[in-house]
């Protein structure tokens, strides 16, 4: 076999393996693209003007369980009109002129990183003076054994005004959780014994917890619809155009965008 | 008559070497920085998406638990740009030696890291391409035969580089 007949055999092996490995990433992310349902032309986010949607002060009864296919947004009493904002799970006045929207999944490292460098600061400087309504959305992966059950606990919680110490201890204690699977447990260290009853209880339910994980639901498909393929995946909102940036970032990064959207004429 | 140069596989090779390995490391560069978050207006916006892509990225550098959180940001910060910079030299064709040494250098420096991970069994993503890929075995082997075929191709600009240029005339005896 001549050196020139070598030469073009390996190098078409190497163009072989270069095209199977290329079709390979192209498959995967057909798959993933099929998999997303079909989604309706987004609404334009624009300001507001229908009347508000009666939303309940302290209620902490559970939000009335979405119809089977509503694709019907109410439009929230705010700057922008975002679809199905759980009250419970929202914070910061819905008139604030930057709206975030945060997809989290509770056993993703990087919604940790997200949540311990950035969430606090966001909401000490920004949600807490009115300049940012933040709203958390569960979007929790199939890779992870345990984030749907994380996240019907947090939204649980939420229903008795107990989500912020709950997500704190789901995200400061993620490792352990995340290996064992001992989420009751985790919830159960930082909830007095009544409220821990209480979220037991509701989870104890079919029937609540049927209505828990369609607010679930709900969120996951809002995030297809926003095309969100990766958590945490943060989306802006701000004087009628939306930012969508996935993975975390540092809350000087942060700091510095909010501060230039809120300075926007 | 004009003849064209017989065919030469040490050539051959460095040239498909040059353009493959340039062209893959000014993709990995770009990806760092401008993937997944790519929001070309306001600038500052701009500017937003690339500094979280970036952050990112130290992230996925800090998951290998070989840098502190300082070191993770710097190199984050500086190795997508170096790798434009090598591709782009490579492609060019200018001092193909030196550049496609430190290709090399840099590849066999991957390819200790990626497996020191798989070894130890960190659940982490490459960072290879920046967008989320899980760290296996396909990815050790990868960059593993990446390295080799840069290194075969500097030690054939090597040679290349001590043999006589091909348009010399012959001498006549």
């Amino acid at each position: 076999m001549s050196r020139r007949t070598l030469f073009l055999i390996v190098l078409g092996l190497g163009l072989l393996a270069g095209a199977y490995s290329l079709t390979r990433k192209l498959n995967s992310a057909e798959a993933a693209a099929a998999a997303r349902p079909a989604s309706p032309a987004p609404e334009p986010v624009a300001a507001s003007s229908a009347p508000a949607r009666p939303t309940p002060a302290t209620d902490t009864s559970l939000p009335p369980a979405p119809a089977a296919g509503n694709a019907a947004r109410a439009p929230e009493p705010q700057g922008v009109s975002l679809p199905d904002v759980d009250p419970h799970k929202a914070f910061g006045s819905k008139n604030a002129p930057v709206v975030i929207e945060i997809f989290s999944d509770f056993q993703c490292p990087a919604c940790r990183q997200l949540y311990a460098a950035t969430n606090r600061q966001l909401l000490d400087t920004y949600v807490n003076t009115g300049k940012v309504y933040l709203i958390h959305r569960d979007f929790p992966l199939q890779m992870h054994a345990y984030s749907k059950v994380a996240a019907l606990y947090g939204r649980a919680a939420s229903q008795i005004g107990k989500f912020e110490p709950v997500e704190q201890t789901l995200f400061e204690n993620q490792d352990k959780w995340g290996q064992s699977g001992d989420v009751d447990g985790t919830v159960a260290a930082v909830l007095s014994p009544a409220d821990l009853a209480k979220v037991r209880n509701l989870l104890k339910s079919p029937g609540t917890v049927q209505t828990l994980q369609a607010l679930i639901d709900k969120d996951v498909a809002l995030g297809k619809i926003d095309n969100v393929g990766q958590t945490p995946t943060t989306i802006f909102h701000s004087k009628g155009q939306t930012y969508p940036v996935a993975g975390a970032m540092t809350f000087e990064v942060l700091k510095n965008f909010v501060d230039q959207l809120l300075g926007q004429k | 008559m004009m003849q064209s140069s017989p065919f030469n596989y040490r050539r051959a090779i460095i040239l498909i070497g040059r353009l493959l390995l340039g062209a893959l490391f000014v993709y990995a560069g770009y990806a760092k920085i401008f993937l997944p978050n790519f929001i070309p207006s306001p600038m500052f916006a701009l500017r937003f998406s690339i500094l979280t892509n970036l952050s990112n990225f130290a992230m996925q550098v800090e998951s290998y638990e070989l840098l502190s959180r300082g070191g993770a940001s710097f190199v984050a910060h500086t190795l997508p740009f170096a790798e434009i910079i090598l591709g782009l030299l490579l492609l060019i064709g200018w001092q193909v030696r030196l550049w496609a040494s430190l290709i090399t250098l840099l590849l066999l420096g991957f390819v200790v890291v990626v497996s020191r991970a798989y070894a130890l069994h960190m659940n982490i993503n490459c960072g290879c391409f920046a967008t989320p890929e899980p760290l296996t075995g396909y990815t050790v082997l990868r960059d593993a035969a990446l390295t080799v075929f840069a290194l075969v191709v500097t030690v054939l600009a090597f040679l290349e580089a001590r043999a006589p240029h091909p348009w010399t005339a012959p001498r006549q005896s």
